[in-house]
């Protein structure tokens, strides 16, 4: 197969609202990363739009409003939504633009405008079932919540140990310029914060972030021209599970809603192309996108970078803060920061300056091998990529 | 020497204009399961699932939550497209040429009976300009026909030609929506939508699904005895602003042509492709479409239908299942097309069959005007 690394990368500050066009938005990112790489929009051969459902924005095809601005007139282009999966679903898509070896140089792009949305919870209650789910007020909040309830009782944690994930993830966003939300919060704070559905509190939950990505993707041999640091996307993997989360609690293989562990088939496929058979040993940092606190303690496990229901006593022990074994989410993460159509594609970003290292404040040092997570729709879609800085 | 990829099963449902009787899971589901038999596999044989629907048209944000299922990805490697039909079946071949996959199920659909199309695709405009111009997909082909008409002098008896071809050839295609002959004076005589589009030259809208299932090299040789080889896959697309266009030709069209034309070795076009499958999402539209796959020069594709060089037994038939212009299940399209070409070169195009076929093009498109194309080329 054909190697495919990362030559650049560009993103906007996350923010609430931001004073550009959707348009202007997408373009900012686009320019950054091709400044990023030392490349002009003509060594750009085909391009991947990432974007969620339009409906956060209210604009059904934003992607077809930006071609200009992201330099793709007479282009291939195409638009990946796979719900919250979107931005690591794009990433394999240009991945698989540059592996299918029609092409050299790939954008993959995209821009989130929550900031334009009345109530984002009230949108996402339209992706459930309208004959079923959606007149009892589910949401993502609450898909979380029951998630989280399951998890509680099979492994016995309580919401301390999810107080204890956002307090990493906001403390660790300090260290990001273009982190939305950022703070050291204590455990009082975080415990007496408003409950939303129970467990899940404010601070467990993600902030509505509007803001630009951008990922450049080049064949070995164009991404040893452009850059002396290329990050090796060294594994792709994705898994659907069903849309029905009572379905979701069958008992089946890889198929158990409390532990979100449709993931590891995605990883298992990942791990397998980029030779991993110890993921907790041989990766370094992870860039996961877990909107609600109790994900992050599902999809470490679920990743296999700890045993199943350890997480939370690593998370004591401190285990994945930056100065522990395995740091996760140097940049905090998607708990600090939610533009949901990239936010998948800003973990894949993260981890490729990690891997660089050009994190600056947030550098966890010694990185050769990252993962990265998209969940998404009822928590039924993955998408996992593994990168390393050696080929 | 690059590996091939084969189109080894295609799945339809039959078009009609309201599947009231049935959910979309279940319309997928069938289209689904079709192209499966078809492949004389079954669900475990298949590695990955490409899907490419809207949201919009379906209701629901993020539809394939809904339809993933249905589309065979329950514990696949599954990933979503949103431009077109098409462009499903342009990500497919792209996962199994990476090496990674060896097989895909590929699905599109649209239930155009409870989505309202011309809605969703004003709302697909931007909010400061175009939206309230009244910009939908129609008003957008208005335009664009209008800037045609004024450079080359086309006049509408040669697009109701084209509604009389399609509608003539559907009746042979059990699968279509309208399936009744039409003469040109109906044509010209149904309602003026957007001048100069009367209601009968613009696509109906529909409902139906489609999937193919899509091979690697080693695979569909296994499969079946009659592959059908991808020999030439090319996509672009245009500025949205149609100001920048130019509109009396599609761009897009003729720059993924040009393309899939060098990956095929295809110097003449209009010689060595033996059946096409084009999106007449209007009448002119066809006629445009000739002119950008160079058919034939600009402003002069209206000669091709006037002269029965499109029709079947022409040179080279063109739409031989009825087109769009019989009924078009709006975002699955492209992939329809694609699947109806492939049918063609297996022979297997029951009752509208254009014998002898080795070379067949499909074409999909998108977004306003013709933002957007997508061409391939087929062979046996």
């Amino acid at each position: 197969m054909r190697n495919v690394a990362i030559v650049g990368t560009g993103q906007t500050p996350y923010t609430t609202a931001v004073n550009l066009t959707y348009e202007e938005l997408v373009y900012t990112a686009a320019r950054k990363a091709l400044e990023d790489a030392g490349l002009n929009i003509g060594d750009i051969e085909a391009i991947v739009f990432s974007l969620a459902p339009t409906s956060l924005l209210g604009i059904d095809a934003a992607e077809r409003w930006c071609i200009g601005a992201v330099g793709g007139i007479n282009k291939p282009f195409m638009r990946i939504n796979t719900g919250g999966a979107t931005g690591g679903s794009a990433a394999q898509a240009g991945f698989f633009n540059v592996a299918s070896g029609l092409f050299d140089t790939v954008l993959v792009v995209g821009a989130e405008k929550q900031g334009d949305t009345a109530d984002t919870q009230l949108i996402l209650n339209r992706i459930m079932s309208v004959r079923y789910e959606l007149p009892f007020g589910l949401n993502a909040i609450s898909m979380a919540a029951f998630a989280a309830v399951r998890y509680m009782k099979k492994y016995n944690v309580k919401q301390e140990h999810f107080a204890l994930v956002a307090i990493r993830d906001r403390r660790n966003a300090l260290n990001n310029p273009y982190a939305h939300l950022k703070g050291n919060y204590t455990m009082e704070r975080v415990m007496s914060s408003r409950m939303l559905c129970w467990p899940m509190k404010l601070f467990d939950c993600p902030p509505r972030s509007s803001g630009a990505c951008a990922v450049i993707m080049a064949s070995e041999e164009k991404a040893k021209q452009i850059t002396k640091t290329p990050v090796w996307i060294k594994g792709v993997g994705a898994r659907s599970t069903t849309y029905w989360i009572g379905d979701q609690i069958s008992g089946a293989l890889f198929n158990e809603y409390g532990e979100w562990d449709a993931i590891t088939p995605a990883a298992q496929s990942a791990y397998k192309q980029a030779g991993i058979t110890k993921p907790h040993d041989e990766i370094q940092v992870a860039e996961l996108y877990c909107p609600f606190s109790v994900n992050e303690v599902q999809a470490t496990e679920a990743l296999g970078l700890c045993e199943k229901g350890q997480s939370s006593a690593l998370e004591e022990k401190g285990h994945w803060d930056m100065s522990g074994h395995l740091p996760v989410n140097p940049s905090g993460g998607a708990l600090c920061s939610n533009p949901i159509a990239i936010t998948g594609l800003a973990r894949v970003a993260e981890a490729a300056l990690q891997l660089t290292g050009k994190a600056e404040k947030r550098q966890v040092d010694g990185c050769r091998t990252a993962v990265t997570n998209s969940p998404g729709g009822t928590f039924q879609f993955h998408a996992v990529m593994v990168l390393s800085n050696k080929l | 020497m690059k590996k091939r990829v084969g189109i080894v099963g295609i799945g339809q449902t039959k078009y009609e204009t309201s599947k009231a009787n049935q959910l979309l899971d279940e319309v997928v589901f069938e289209a689904a399961s079709k192209a499966l038999q078809h492949a004389g596999i079954t669900r475990d044989d298949v590695d990955n699932v490409v899907i490419a629907a809207s949201d919009q048209i379906d209701g629901r944000p993020i539809s394939s939550m809904m339809e993933a299922g249905p589309s065979g990805a329950y514990l696949k490697d599954e990933i979503k497209v949103t431009d077109e039909g098409s462009l499903a079946a342009i990500l497919g071949y792209l996962r199994i040429s990476s090496g990674l996959f060896d097989t895909a199920l590929v699905t599109s659909w649209s239930k155009c009976s409870e989505g309202p199309v011309v809605l969703v695709t004003n709302l697909g405009a931007d909010p400061f300009f175009h939206r309230f111009c009244a910009l939908n997909y129609i008003t957008a082909m208005g335009h664009q026909i209008s800037a045609y008409k004024g450079k080359y002098n086309v006049n509408d008896l040669a697009a109701s030609k084209v509604v009389v071809k399609n509608r003539k050839n559907a009746v042979n295609n059990s699968l279509a929506c309208c399936r009744e002959e039409v003469s040109e004076e109906r044509v010209l005589s149904s309602k003026l939508v957007v001048w100069p589009l009367r209601e009968m030259m613009i696509a109906p809208l529909c409902d139906g699904a489609c999937s193919l299932v899509l091979a690697s090299e080693e695979k569909a040789k296994a499969m079946t005895k009659n592959p059908i080889w991808i020999d030439g896959i090319s996509w672009a697309i245009e500025s949205y602003y149609l100001g920048e266009r130019d509109l009396s030709r599609l761009t897009s069209l003729e720059v993924a042509a040009r393309q899939a034309y060098k990956q095929a070795g295809i110097e003449n076009p209009l010689l060595e492709i033996d059946v096409a499958e084009i999106c007449d999402i209007s009448a002119y539209h066809e006629i445009m479409a000739y002119e950008g796959l160079g058919f034939s020069n600009w402003g002069e594709g209206s000669k091709l239908v006037e002269q029965d060089v499109v029709k079947v037994g022409g040179k080279l038939p063109v739409n031989p299942s009825g087109g769009a212009l019989s009924g078009m299940p709006f975002f699955a399209n492209g992939l329809i097309r694609l699947a109806e070409a492939a049918l063609q070169l297996r022979g297997e195009a029951t009752g509208h069959q254009v014998d002898g076929s080795k070379t067949a093009l499909a074409q999909g498109t998108y977004g306003f005007a013709g933002q957007g194309n997508s061409v391939f080329i087929l062979r046996k």
